[in-house]
């Protein structure tokens, strides 16, 4: 128990330092994490295999896919030719500013949008279903142009 | 229709709508006056009835009925008529409606444009001597036919103070109300006449009677109104034309 | 002599009624916005009903506590100034007996309400009067007998007597609002369908919160609610009748059903069906179920909401590029673009009077809640804020539901949801009291119809 508070204090130490070298950064950052209004940073990202993003960005009220999105769809592709067993969920979504209803349909268009990136790249369509959140999942609660482009994503999330 | 696991599994208890009979109680002349209020302010009160005796209820007694009959007991009358109704279930639908013949004629709504009328004539029987001595009296000198700016501004200022424009009105519509009145020389109404009361009568011009009774209301409260001092001649009759419809839009 | 002079002015005054040509007029085009003084008189109950209310209703006074109702809903609505009934000069027992007016316009009332409340044999009856002081007439006479669980109720539909009474419009009291109720964290938000009285009492849940719930909406009955669920992960369109809790899917389609709302003889459902990215409107008949495809574009077309007539049709689409309000018959025909202020416009609401569309627009970073003719023309923004939007008419067509959110951090501190209500004329913007935070408010109709 000991043991685990002292490594937990450590850890915080650890962070710490980080964080504080971190702020000196951070403008620098901010600026570097949105291309556009698109994200490019990795924050939120989670990875579905080793070097495979398991989500795409998008500008705002836009459905079209980035440079930065399509390489990540097409790695996404090859791992899933590689894994014919997985079927995948394209979960859409929007970020808080727009009216519920037009924003389920805009999360559904993205998710959509990505879906036939893979389908172009050899992934059947009945491996893939779609779903749109809208604005009602947020992965960043802030109310800021940085969060609100972590938001407008779809990402690929495993179904079996 | 199935009932869903994700929702409550009972019926919600959500009290049942039940019809809630309406009927209309009584006229207002057979109800008597309350007692008075005790005397919490003295001197306030004094004044006050000197107002009173002045102005307000005489007429009202004139009116009432001699056989007028408590009111209690009426209620309870009507109320067993309801729960008689309600005994016949095709008349479920109309109970709301339901009114007695005795009622209807008592109906406020037609009617009460009738007492206002009804008043203003009174009114008028009431001062008509008064008023044709003074055009006897008068030559026709009227050439002077407006007040003077400061005289108007007064009397429209002491006037936009006590007109409260009933906030709920359509904005788009015609909100123009013309009343005729005639004054006495210390500015006390003695008639007031809306222009156009045919108005008030029509379909889906409801808000039209609501905006006159506002604009009697401020008549009333503003008494006796800001007249000049002299030149009775030219301003006892006047025409107050209320037009709410720059405030609302605003 | 005298007689005959009389006579001969009283033709003349006959003939010139009214002193045509001397007239002098005064335009009055200003008074004061102020709210209508009114007192509400404390309801007399006897020491019977008194003692019946503790007991069965577990209220103090009945009668002061059906006031109160009347008074707060007087109130919010930003018509009237109830007054303090600590300057009323008469006590509430004067119920059956004709108001002393100059004791009420003495404290500045211009209308007053009186009544009285017996509870006997599981029976409430009331009765209440509306008298215009200043005229000293009666205005307003009715008495009223129903179960004692429907006292707020009463509460309710004396003010709607009042308020038609003293503004010529129906009134919005007696109804219901229902809405999502928000708990949790921004980022994991646990929603559920709740129902309130219009003023915020009654609250009662009608989902338990397992599933996210948007967007429910009454029909024009009152008895059934449609709206969307994410059911097993499947958003549908749902129907839910509130007085037995049945549901049912009724749009079970391929893909994504959403955005539904009832056709105004409450027989069909319009809704917004999303497959393949792009979604369309369709109707579906609620007796026979045959479904309509309304729009056919590779937009997104939203939000869709009957004219009261049901012969037309608004909707949302970003078919110009951006989201956008349009028109069409309910054939899908003579589409039409209303909207052409500058920013993006969404959520549509036809007036329960036909002559208005309510809209929520976004531009340069506000949401405003706005109304405009049906042809797009004399647009109003009513209210600016962070972020608001879906209004809701009251079944009187004077009032908006909507609900607003709040900024938060990125950890979701500071969040919040509410529901607010603002006038058509962009006064008497009010917080909707709710127990939990809310958003997507639908008014349902009169219930006493």
């Amino acid at each position: 128990m000991d043991l685990i508070r002292n490594l937990r204090n450590v850890f915080i130490v650890i962070l710490f330092g980080f964080l504080m070298s971190a702020c000196a950064t951070k403008t620098k950052q901010m600026g570097s994490q949105l291309q556009g209004d698109v994200y490019t940073g990795t924050d939120t990202v989670e990875y579905l295999a080793k070097g495979v993003p398991d989500r795409v960005f998008f500008a705002t009220n836009e459905s079209i896919l980035t440079t930065a999105s399509r390489d990540t769809l097409r790695k996404q592709a090859a791992w899933l030719r590689k894994n014919p067993d997985i079927n995948v969920v394209l979960e859409g979504h929007a970020d808080e500013r727009g009216t519920r209803e037009y924003n389920l349909a805009l999360g559904e268009r993205r998710a959509n949008a990505a879906k036939d990136y893979l389908m172009t790249y050899g992934i059947s369509s009945n491996r893939i279903s779609v779903i749109s959140y809208g604005k009602e999942r947020p992965v960043d609660s802030g109310s800021n142009p940085l969060s609100w482009s972590k938001n407008r994503r779809s990402v690929t999330v495993k179904a079996n | 229709m199935f009932t869903l696991p994700f929702a409550l599994k009972k019926p919600i208890d959500i009290p049942p709508i039940v019809s809630i009979e309406l009927i209309q109680i009584t006229d207002e002349t057979n109800i008597p006056y309350a007692p008075k209020a005790k005397k919490i302010i003295e001197k306030v009160k004094k004044e006050k009835e000197k107002l009173v005796s002045e102005q307000a209820p005489p007429k009202k007694i004139k009116k009432e009925k001699p056989d007028s009959i408590p009111l209690p007991d009426q209620k309870v009358e009507k109320i067993q008529k309801i729960e008689e109704k309600k005994q016949n279930p095709e008349k479920e639908d109309n109970k709301i409606k339901q009114v007695s013949e005795f009622e209807k004629e008592e109906m406020f709504d037609p009617n009460e444009i009738a007492a206002l009328i009804d008043k203003s004539k009174e009114e008028i029987a009431f001062t008509n001597e008064k008023s044709l001595e003074v055009s006897q009296s008068k030559d026709k000198s009227m050439n002077s036919k407006s007040l003077t700016l400061t005289e108007e501004d007064a009397l429209k200022a002491q006037i936009f103070g006590c007109w409260s424009i009933p906030l709920g009105l359509p904005y788009n519509e015609n909100l123009l109300v013309r009343i005729k009145l005639k004054l006495k020389p210390d500015g006390t109404v003695i008639r007031t006449e809306i222009l156009d009361h045919a108005r008030m009568n029509k379909p889906g011009q409801g808000f039209y009677k609501v905006l006159a009774e506002s604009a009697l209301r401020a008549i009333k409260l503003c008494q006796p109104l800001r007249v000049p001092n002299t030149g009775y001649e030219r301003w006892k009759d006047l025409q107050l034309n209320f037009d709410a419809r720059e405030m609302l839009e605003g | 002599m005298m007689k005959k002079i009389r006579l001969i002015i009283l033709t003349i005054f006959l003939f010139f009624p009214n002193n045509v040509y001397s007239l002098i007029e005064v335009d009055i085009t200003r008074g004061n916005l102020n709210p209508l003084p009114i007192a509400v008189s404390p309801l007399f109950s006897d020491e019977k009903t008194i003692e019946n209310g503790k007991k069965e209703l577990k209220l103090d006074d009945i009668g002061s506590e059906i006031s109160n109702i009347i008074e707060n809903n007087l109130l919010r609505s930003g018509l009237f100034n109830p007054l303090d009934k600590k300057a009323f000069l008469q006590k509430s027992d004067i119920a059956h007996l004709k108001p002393r007016f100059e004791d009420w316009a003495l404290i500045k009332a211009q209308a007053l309400i009186t009544g009285k409340v017996s509870l006997e044999n599981e029976k409430l009856k009331i009765e209440f009067r509306l008298w215009d002081v200043l005229a000293g007439r009666e205005m307003i006479a009715l008495a009223f007998t129903t179960v004692p669980s429907n006292w707020r109720r009463v509460g309710h539909i004396i003010t709607d007597k009042v308020y038609e009474r003293l503004t010529g419009e129906t009134g919005y009291f007696d109804t219901r609002i229902i809405y999502v109720s928000e708990e949790g964290p921004k980022i994991k938000r646990i929603k559920k369908l709740a129902i309130m009285d219009q003023d915020g009492f009654n609250t009662k849940y009608l989902t338990l919160g397992n599933e996210l719930v948007l967007t429910p909406r009454f029909s024009p009955t009152n008895q059934m609610v449609t709206y969307l669920s994410y059911f097993k992960n499947l958003p549908r369109v749902y129907l839910l009748d509130i007085e037995t809790g049945l549901q049912e899917v009724v749009g079970d389609f391929p893909g994504m059903t959403f955005a539904p709302r009832f056709s105004p003889d409450g027989k069909k459902i319009i809704m917004s069906f999303a497959k393949d990215g792009n979604s369309e409107i369709y109707t579906m008949d609620l007796e026979n179920r045959i479904v309509e495809k309304i729009t056919n574009h590779p937009s997104i077309d939203t939000s869709p909401s009957f004219s009261p007539n049901g012969k037309y049709i608004a909707f949302n689409s970003d078919r110009s590029g951006y989201q956008q309000i349009y028109t069409m018959k309910s054939n899908g025909k003579s589409v039409k673009r209303i909207s052409f202020g500058k920013g993006l416009y969404g959520t549509p609401v036809w007036s329960p009077r036909g002559d208005l569309i309510a809209f929520t627009k976004l531009h340069k970073g506000k949401f405003y809640i706005g109304v405009m003719r049906t042809d797009g023309t004399g647009e109003r923004l009513l209210t600016e804020n962070y972020y608001q939007e879906a209004p809701s008419w009251s079944p009187n067509g004077r009032v908006l539901i909507f609900y607003r959110e709040t900024k938060s951090d990125s950890e979701g501190r500071g969040f919040s949801a509410k529901l607010w209500s603002i006038d058509l004329t962009g006064y008497n913007e009010r917080l909707v009291k709710t127990e939990t935070d809310a958003s997507d408010p639908s008014w349902s109709s009169l219930l006493s119809n």
